[in-house]
């Protein structure tokens, strides 16, 4: 897993697959990293296998921290190049809704 | 452990891991390595891979501490692909989506998947064992050509290499399993052949069952030999027993168990749904499921097994309805089986007690007869299969006296022979005190009445003083077969009528005295001479005896010859038939070195005497005995 600033913005790549066993230990790395108030964070899957329920919890977790804040603007979090069957879990579990889902 | 196995039209991955995600996630992974070899294409791989994923994490997270591993299996068949996950927990609630996933809801998420992207989800809640089911039917049927097959990278073909090594290694593991259980049956069956301990065994082989197919409770009734009603053999649990239900009686709507019985069809049982009213099985539970088989040995209903889950919500797997249905062959194997060991183990008692009235027979019978001036004595018995209770005795009373008894206890084996020895025990003790037949048959049956009557038995005999110096005899008889008396060609009956020992507490009998023709042979016998039956069904009867005595005795050289020959024409008549009953016979006869000396015998002596009751059948009829037609009626006892 590779993550990187970009000013206030945060990227975070090549993650094989967000599952039951690293779901948490990603969230807290990104977490830990992510600066007090981001201007956007963008999770590139393309090199994504993977994604179960403990993954889109973590995923929903970060969204959570990014937008507690005072009043402040909600964050972009995009979520870059997911395989179609994970982007077809994406939008089962309404996660989409949440996520700015994009290809480039 | 990875097993790859054929399954019904289809074939199926298994692996079991120890309760940890990362073991977890590593099973998926095969299961998904052995999905998409089945050609399915990436995107049902993934939700299959994602639905396992879930199901297994749920097990790990449920069963965390546990010692048995979970177990996740993936099959293929034509049209649907089965997953299962099993645990070893008390489980987790399954209930239908409420709707679509608000995104902040975190729990439940993986459920929710499952249940979204399977057509099919049943969990079943065993006591100590939970399954998922989920099944897909499968959208895309592609058989993967070798151009899919190409691999991408030397990494692929290192994993694809790895798949083919696991399934054969799993195949070679599921080979040991099947193997095992075999063994496990082997050595049941090599338990039961010992102990015959069938309801212990029904016990052991029905737990695994339960084991084995994920079920909590069982019900195994059988149908005892001759009986139409199905009996409690074997429960799980007392609550499951039952009063015997007939199955003649049985109305509409039918039980799970009676209908199994009666269609000698496989049932499935739901309380929820299908059940009658008054459904027995309940007794395992409102929410009770499961299957009826019913136990057939060929075309013979032996019982019904009824197997199921305390709560399920949905049937058994192919698979465990086929171990359902494979146990359920095998113990009805076993009942019958049992049931013949049984019979065997009987029949050998049976055949020890005969045994010891065979002992107890031949021990009573005199080891040699008393030797006379002029007369010679000679007898033979012969015992059928079913020990009666004949027997005789000849007495020596003086030099020149001797009472000769034939006598047979009714009843058969142990018992009867009993009565035999205490009969001629106390015979031996009265004979000396008096020489009068009638007197002693009174006494005999004072003395023995009580005990007769009280086990239903009676006693026929036949006592014969006589009186070789004065040549006359007096004879009585307590129901048992007249005597016969031949002389030159003739031979009479003398017949003398009596109650047998045993029927009235204060019988009294009468006797009849005859002259002893010179030369004379007396014959004493039981009705198992007269009452053998040829291959035809034809019975010896008492005028082919007579006839036979007076064609043989004239030619006879000894006693001992004429008894050989009447023994060995019976043996012929009877011409390789089985011996119904017994036979006895005794006879008297002047010695025949007297007798060759001496010219035949004169007319005088078949001058009918007043106290002579019948005669034999004029002289004229000489012919071979054996040869009659069944002319010959049994001599009436009671008369």
């Amino acid at each position: 897993m590779k993550i990187e600033h970009e000013g206030n913005s945060l990227r975070v790549s090549e993650i094989a697959e967000l599952n039951a066993v690293n779901a948490s230990n990603f969230r807290d790395e990104v977490r830990a990293a992510m600066p007090a108030a981001p201007d956007s964070i963008e999770i590139d899957l393309s090199q994504t296998r993977f994604v179960d329920s403990s993954g889109l919890g973590a995923l929903f977790a970060l969204y959570k921290t990014a937008n507690t804040g005072n009043g402040r603007e909600r964050v972009t979090m995009r979520l870059l190049n997911p395989r179609p069957s994970i982007q077809q879990l994406f939008e089962l579990t309404q996660l989409h809704q949440l996520f700015e889902i994009s290809r480039r | 452990m990875l097993e790859s196995v054929p399954a019904e039209r289809g074939v199926s991955s298994r692996v079991a891991f120890p309760c940890d995600l990362q073991e977890a996630r590593d099973a998926t992974r095969m299961l998904r390595a052995f999905l998409t070899e089945q050609g399915m294409d990436e995107s049902e791989v993934f939700q299959c891979e994602l639905c396992l994923a879930e199901a297994c994490n749920n097990a790990v997270q449920y069963a965390a501490g546990a010692r048995d591993p979970i177990v996740a299996e993936a099959i293929c068949r034509e049209n649907v692909v089965e997953l299962t996950v099993t645990d070893h927990t008390p489980g987790f609630e399954l209930s239908a989506p409420s709707g679509p996933l608000s995104a902040e809801r975190e729990h439940g998420r993986g459920l929710f998947i499952i249940q979204s992207m399977m057509d099919e989800v049943h969990y079943f809640r065993g006591r100590h064992r939970n399954t998922l089911v989920m099944r897909k039917t499968r959208t895309h049927q592609q058989h993967r050509s070798m151009d899919e097959a190409t691999v991408a990278s030397l990494d692929d073909a290192r994993r694809q290499i790895e798949s083919c090594q696991q399934t054969i290694s799993g195949m070679a593991r599921e080979l040991c399993f099947r193997s095992e259980s075999l063994a496990a049956i082997f050595r049941c069956c090599a338990e039961l052949g010992r102990t015959s301990d069938i309801e212990g065994f029904a016990h052991r082989l029905l737990n695994d069952l339960l084991h084995l197919a994920s079920a909590d409770w069982f019900v195994l009734r059988l149908l005892p030999t001759g009986e139409s009603r199905l009996i409690t053999f074997a429960v799980s649990s007392p609550e499951l027993r039952r009063e015997p239900v007939s199955l003649e009686r049985s109305t509409e709507p039918l039980s799970a168990e009676l209908a199994a019985a009666l269609t000698r069809r496989e049932v499935e049982l739901d309380c929820r749904h299908n059940a009658v009213p008054d459904e027995p099985l309940r007794a395992a539970g409102a929410q009770a499921a499961g299957l009826v088989q019913p136990l057939l040995f060929g075309d013979k209903l032996v019982g019904t097994l009824a197997v199921g889950r305390r709560e399920a919500d949905g049937p058994f797997s192919v698979l465990q309805a086929e171990m359902i249905r494979t146990f359920s062959e095998f113990m009805a194997v076993q009942v019958v089986n049992a049931r013949h060991l049984e019979e065997q183990v009987h029949a050998r008692l049976v055949a020890h007690e005969l045994d010891i009235a065979h002992r107890i027979q031949r021990a009573l019978l005199p080891r040699s007869l008393p030797q006379l001036a002029n007369f010679g004595l000679a007898a033979n018995w012969e015992s059928a299969r079913q020990v009666g209770g004949d027997f005789y005795d000849a007495i020596a009373l003086s030099e020149h006296s001797v009472l000769l008894v034939v006598a047979d206890v009714m009843g058969k084996g142990v018992p009867a022979a009993m009565f035999a020895t205490i009969t001629r025990s106390l015979l031996r003790a009265l004979a000396s005190r008096s020489h009068h037949p009638a007197k002693l048959l009174r006494r005999l049956n004072e003395l023995l009445y009580e005990e007769l009557s009280s086990v239903g038995m009676f006693i026929t005999a036949q006592l014969v003083f006589v009186d070789l110096a004065e040549r006359h005899l007096v004879a009585a008889s307590a129901g048992h077969c007249p005597i016969l008396i031949a002389s030159g060609d003739q031979v009479r009956t003398l017949s003398v009528t009596g109650t047998p020992l045993g029927i009235l507490p204060d019988a009294t009998y009468r006797q009849q005295s005859a002259k002893l023709p010179a030369p004379a042979s007396v014959l004493l016998y039981t009705d198992g001479l007269t009452e053998a039956l040829n291959p035809a069904g034809e019975m010896f009867g008492h005028d082919r005896l007579a006839d036979w005595l007076r064609q043989n005795f004239p030619r006879a050289r000894s006693t001992e010859q004429l008894r050989d020959d009447l023994a060995a024409d019976l043996a012929r008549f009877r011409g390789g038939a089985a011996l119904r009953d017994d036979q006895a016979f005794l006879l008297l006869s002047e010695k025949f070195s007297v007798l060759s000396a001496e010219p035949p015998a004169p007319p005088s002596v078949s001058e009918p005497a007043f106290h002579l009751t019948e005669f034999g059948p004029p002289a004229s009829s000489a012919f071979s005995a054996l040869s009659l037609p069944p002319t010959a009626i049994p001599h009436p006892q009671f008369a």
